[in-house]
């Protein structure tokens, strides 16, 4: 059976293969190619930041910055705080608008019993239009805060290797605090009613979507987790902290394989299922360290524990996400950003260099080889890789469910879409 | 445009995505006008609906790149009353035809070899290399104010002047660099040219509504938006001398490095035009239809 899989980013499909009411297999396909790795080979290294975030419209600040990161790593520059400072905005952006799109456009319509936000039965339009126009409102803050510390939303500009090319007036960030501060209560209300039309979702079903617990993997501290990213950690299924690791040494803990089924890459931690996105941060966080974020992970831990592991937690683990991004973002725009120089100087050379950040879907590693200046190699490890075997396992949890020997229960297309919306894969980016 | 409103309806309109990154897509959110007046009948991204319906209007991002693209594509388009390819990957190619460059392709093309998955065409080819196409949208991305253009301005606004209109940073004859700067390099000057400052820009003769943020905010313009009415329907030579002399009046620099840094095909002038100029037969975009 092969069902096509929409409101994600990218062309990907899902192949179950049943035999007599079993679930023999079942298949994440990736269905394009965009082949990033080997088209850069020869580009001058520094223009990787413009190159790099086409790989994806959607993670395209990431991607700019994972960009910058391996060019600051091989030529050896450190960015002063307020460029690091403007980063951190640059990611919140990142953040705010993938959370509020896959929370409220890709899997909203699951909740409410829609096609979409934007198309649906008449009964209900009314209802599903106010949805859609206060999730757009709060999307738009996350893309306005993109294009404030990095000159355009999609595929952003502004940092540079050493920095960011300029600072944040005084005036502009203060119109940026307002309109976040206005937005953060519909984010709320937008959250709670996502919340609530889970809980009812979860009830029909019987289910939070229940697969056996997994490793985590996030490259964010643990409290008020900072995107712009660190070291990689591991937590284990019992909710212990394993490995921490550079990225530069990301070989020695997760293995990438390719597949004949599939043009994305997958990967393994120590031979085993890993997790990342959402789910795996939050798990890993402690406290969240702004007040309204920290609300709502009380409530989700009294409900759900931790480590939690239900799949379409990774659905609730975003809302605490969003809120805690508009919250810190107005934190850091209360900071001056425009007094001191936002770059330093610095001398190119030849080499390797690692860039990480924490993207939506989990770490991203960018790793470039350089010789005489060009790309003689290039390596983009791509956070949705990470999740390919764990949305194997969990589609075919969900698909057993199902299915039996003399009956496949209609509920197992939507059950499908559900389960790969939850790990909100990016197609663009795996198949880079 | 909206021809469906004589019959008292919302006119009907779909999102047709071949091999790209989603930031056309993306863009669209943030025009999100169209809610209100155009009824979203197919958009994967953000809708679940398995086939492209009629409709009034078909926008199509990314470029011709697997078979499926191709098969996808054909069917959609005679559905469609316009079809407008939208974004520089649809429309001459985009960064991703890159991987067609000739050292290249083969490394490229070897991922053929996976059997479950669409193939590879030969090359990735352009939407208007396939179907007929009423209108062109450039961009990587077009803005949200260029869709609302194309959406609900007027049939014959089209914009094909050049970047510079809209980046407002004064061209100096008397501060002339020596050298290109090759990349952005930290803090610029503002309010004054990038060209002014050393820097490769190209927005001198790339079509301008995009509004210029990437020179504003300090990065030379890539040309994202490909040549403007100017230089449209020329070859890319036109483009590159009309671009040495606007560096020969505000610069110093030798002509010689100029145009390297021009001809490199990860640079400003070929990043996102490399298919269409590496294309033998290019077809011919009529200026008129071009936002």
């Amino acid at each position: 059976m092969t069902f096509p899989i929409s409101r994600i980013e990218g062309h990907a499909q899902v192949v179950l293969e049943v035999q007599q009411g079993t679930v023999v297999e079942a298949r994440f396909q990736a269905v394009e190619f965009r082949g990033f790795s080997y088209l850069v080979q020869g580009a001058p290294a520094e223009q990787m930041p413009v190159i790099a975030p086409r790989i994806c419209g959607i993670c395209s600040t990431a991607h700019h910055l994972a960009s910058v990161k391996a060019l600051e790593d091989a030529y050896g520059v450190t960015p002063p705080a307020v460029a690091q400072r403007i980063r951190e905005l640059l990611m919140l952006g990142q953040i705010i608008q993938n959370q509020a799109t896959s929370m409220f456009i890709f899997t909203f319509p699951d909740r409410l019993g829609l096609s979409s936000i934007f198309e649906e039965p008449e009964h209900v339009q009314r209802q599903s239009s106010e949805v859609a126009a206060r999730a757009l409102r709060v999307r738009k803050a996350g893309t306005d805060l993109i294009a404030l510390a990095g000159g355009q939303f999609i595929h952003p500009v502004k940092a540079v290797v050493g920095g960011v090319i300029s600072g944040i007036a005084p005036e502009a960030a203060d119109e940026m605090r307002v309109q976040i501060h206005d937005v953060l209560p519909t984010a709320c209300e937008l959250f709670d009613y996502y919340w609530a039309t889970s809980i009812a979702m979860s009830d029909r079903l019987g289910t939070w979507g229940d697969d056996a617990p997994a490793c985590y993997l996030a490259a964010v501290e643990d409290v008020r987790p900072n995107y712009v990213g660190s070291t990689l950690r591991i937590m284990c299924p019992d909710g212990t902290i394993g490995d921490v690791f550079p990225a530069s040494v990301y070989r020695d803990y997760l293995s990438m394989e390719e597949t004949e089924y599939s043009y994305a890459e997958r990967s393994r931690y120590r031979h085993g299922i890993v997790r990342a996105n959402s789910l795996a941060r939050i798990n890993m966080a402690r406290r969240m360290g702004t007040p309204r974020a920290d609300a709502y992970l009380d409530r989700f831990r009294e409900a759900f524990g931790r480590p939690a592991h239900a799949i379409m937690l990774f659905d609730l683990a975003r809302g605490i996400e969003l809120v805690y991004a508009l919250e810190r973002a107005t934190e850091i725009l209360s900071q001056p950003l425009d007094r001191e120089d936002p770059s330093l100087p610095y001398t190119p050379r030849d080499g390797d260099g690692y860039g990480l950040v924490e993207a939506p879907r989990g770490p991203l590693i960018h790793h470039y080889r350089i010789l005489d200046g060009r790309i003689l190699q290039a390596e983009f490890i791509i956070p949705t890789a990470h999740n390919v075997l764990a949305i194997e396992r969990a589609l075919r949890v969900a698909a057993e469910r199902y299915i039996d020997s003399d009956r496949i229960d209609m509920e197992l297309e939507h059950a499908v879409g559900r389960v790969v919306r939850a790990f909100d894969p990016c197609i663009a980016c795996a198949t880079h | 445009m909206a021809e469906g409103k004589a019959e008292g309806r919302l006119p009907r309109f779909a999102v047709l995505q071949l091999s790209g990154c989603s930031g056309c897509e993306v863009s669209l959110l943030n025009a999100g006008q169209w809610i209100e007046e155009y009824r979203l009948v197919y958009m994967p991204l953000v809708l679940s609906a398995y086939d492209v319906p009629e409709v009034d209007v078909l926008l199509i991002s990314g470029g011709v790149r697997t078979d499926e693209d191709l098969y996808n594509l054909r069917r959609a388009a005679v559905r469609a009353d316009q079809v407008v390819p939208v974004g520089t990957c649809a429309i001459s190619g985009g960064v991703a035809s890159l991987g067609d460059r000739d050292e290249v392709r083969e490394i490229f093309l070897a991922q053929e070899g996976r059997r479950h998955v669409p193939h590879l065409l030969p090359r990735c080819r352009p939407v208007d290399a396939v179907v007929e196409v009423d209108r062109y949208l450039p961009g990587c991305p077009p803005t949200p104010q260029l869709y609302i253009d194309l959406l609900f301005g007027q049939p014959d606004l089209h914009r094909g002047r050049f970047v510079c209109l809209e980046c407002g940073r004064k061209k100096l004859r008397d501060m002339r660099p020596q050298h290109l700067l090759g990349f952005q390099q930290g803090e610029t000057i503002p309010g004054i040219c990038l060209i002014n400052q050393g820097y490769a820009c190209v927005g001198t003769s790339t079509r301008n509504g995009c509004g210029a943020p990437c020179p504003r905010a300090g990065h030379p313009c890539v040309g994202c938006r490909g040549p403007s009415d100017t230089f449209i329907d020329k070859e890319s030579t036109a483009w590159l001398a009309s671009i040495q002399r606007v560096f020969a009046g505000l610069t110093d620099i030798p002509p010689d490095e100029v145009e390297a840094a021009l001809r490199s095909p990860q640079m400003s002038l070929f990043l996102f035009q490399f298919s269409d100029y590496a294309t033998p037969q290019r077809p011919p975009r009529p200026k008129g239809k071009v936002l």
